[in-house]
């Protein structure tokens, strides 16, 4: 298998750790990819609601330079390229790539065959991410989602519910003051949870819940690197974590 | 002024029965009151009248477009809104600036910190650069648009 990856400018300008634990799972799983050099900020249409013509112009661009399927790292971008994607497709008739969140590339990744994964016992509170699962785009259940909270029973780590699961973070909302008082109303029952960590697929989250939470917060992709064998150091999991994982 | 909504989007918004399923899975209703989905599409179809409510306090986490009954989409008004304002010369939050305009520097929206480079470089990651005739692709888009 052969794919493009599209990380998104929040994990390659500000979170290296989370794609070298991305080049670490696919090489360890054996797919072959490459992340176009050229690929420029999706333009997630939060940001553009000013222009939908300048969005999707953006992304025929970022389109032309694919490969193959996308696979992303980040779900805001997932949505951003698909929705951008499908409106080429029925604009034009054009055949366009497939674009896959890194959740459920994982959960199809690890139903095909055993990766030698061991329990790792650490609890996790999912943030689920909103473009990933509204507007319902078929990927998961809007009002019950599944996907991450599958990947991580699959990985070895227990996944921990907790009030408010499908409550936005607040991660794109451009008001600093109300921005603020969201995330740490979304912190404050992530901590109530009882989880050692925070796990999301969404760089947005993740870079939000980061500005104010206790716990570590982490993406998939880095826990997926760790039970792989990656080392812990080189995809940033943090030593207070260390401490806490069975079969390290 | 209906029409110039639905022109940018906004779908059928005279099927509101103004229930409220908006307002209440609105997340930033939660932490602020004055945001009112249910009022900000009722002054519209009611009233006939731009809200007065910024468009820009929300967050797009897309709760009223999965909750509402009547299909209306609550959130795609909102964002058409905010097309409108622009239209007519109002202000827009500063940091939708700072992005379009790193975007127009870099092609991404966060410039790349030294540490980050370095870390990069440590852990045998690609250099982070879009060549030139890319990049100026992108601004000739923006610049298009009116950036």
């Amino acid at each position: 298998m052969s794919m493009s990856i599209y990380l998104g400018c929040i994990v390659r300008t500000l979170y290296p750790e989370v794609e070298k634990a991305v080049n670490e799972v696919l090489n360890r799983i054996g797919v072959s990819f490459e992340e176009p050099k050229g690929a420029s900020c999706c333009a997630p249409l939060g940001l553009f609601s000013l222009s939908k013509d300048a969005w999707l112009r953006i992304n025929e661009r970022n389109m032309r330079l694919f490969q193959s399927n996308v696979l992303t790292a980040c779900d805001n971008c997932f949505a951003s390229l698909s929705d951008a994607f499908r409106i080429i497709s029925e604009k034009n008739g054009v055949k366009v790539p497939e674009v896959k969140p890194f959740g459920k590339f994982m959960l199809e990744v690890l139903g095909e065959k055993e990766h030698g994964l061991s329990f790792k016992g650490l609890r996790c509170a999912v943030q689920h991410s909103c473009h990933l699962l509204r507007p319902n785009r078929d990927i998961d259940n809007a009002e019950d989602p599944r996907i991450v909270k599958s990947v991580l029973g699959r990985l070895g780590y227990f996944s921990i519910p907790y009030e408010g699961e499908l409550d936005c973070c607040g991660g794109l909302l451009f008001e600093e003051t109300i921005s603020k008082m969201i995330v740490r109303r979304k912190t404050d029952e992530l901590e109530k949870s009882g989880a050692d960590c925070v796990v999301t697929t969404c760089s947005h989250c993740m870079h939000q819940l980061r500005r104010v939470s206790r716990l570590p917060v982490l993406h998939l992709a880095q826990l997926s690197a760790l039970s792989m064998g990656a080392n812990p150091r080189e995809i940033g999991i943090p030593d207070t974590l260390l401490r806490r994982i069975v079969n390290l | 002024m209906i029409s110039r909504l639905r022109e940018k989007g906004a779908g059928d918004l005279l099927k509101c029965i103004q229930c409220g399923s908006c307002t209440s899975s609105c997340i930033v209703n939660t932490v602020y009151e004055s945001f009112n989905p249910r009022r900000i599409i009722g002054s519209i179809v009611r009233f006939n009248k731009l809200p007065e409510q910024d468009p820009w306090l929300c967050s797009s986490c897309s709760k009223c477009v999965e909750r509402c009954p009547q299909r209306v989409n609550p959130m795609s008004i909102i964002m058409a809104l905010r097309m409108i304002n622009y239209e007519d010369g109002n202000a827009f939050p500063s940091r939708v600036v700072e992005f379009v305009e790193q975007i127009k520097k870099s092609g991404l929206i966060f410039p790349l910190s030294k540490e980050s480079n370095e870390k990069r470089r440590l852990l045998g990651l690609s250099e982070l650069k879009i060549d030139e005739e890319g990049l100026n692709e992108v601004r000739k888009i923006l610049s298009e648009a009116g950036f």
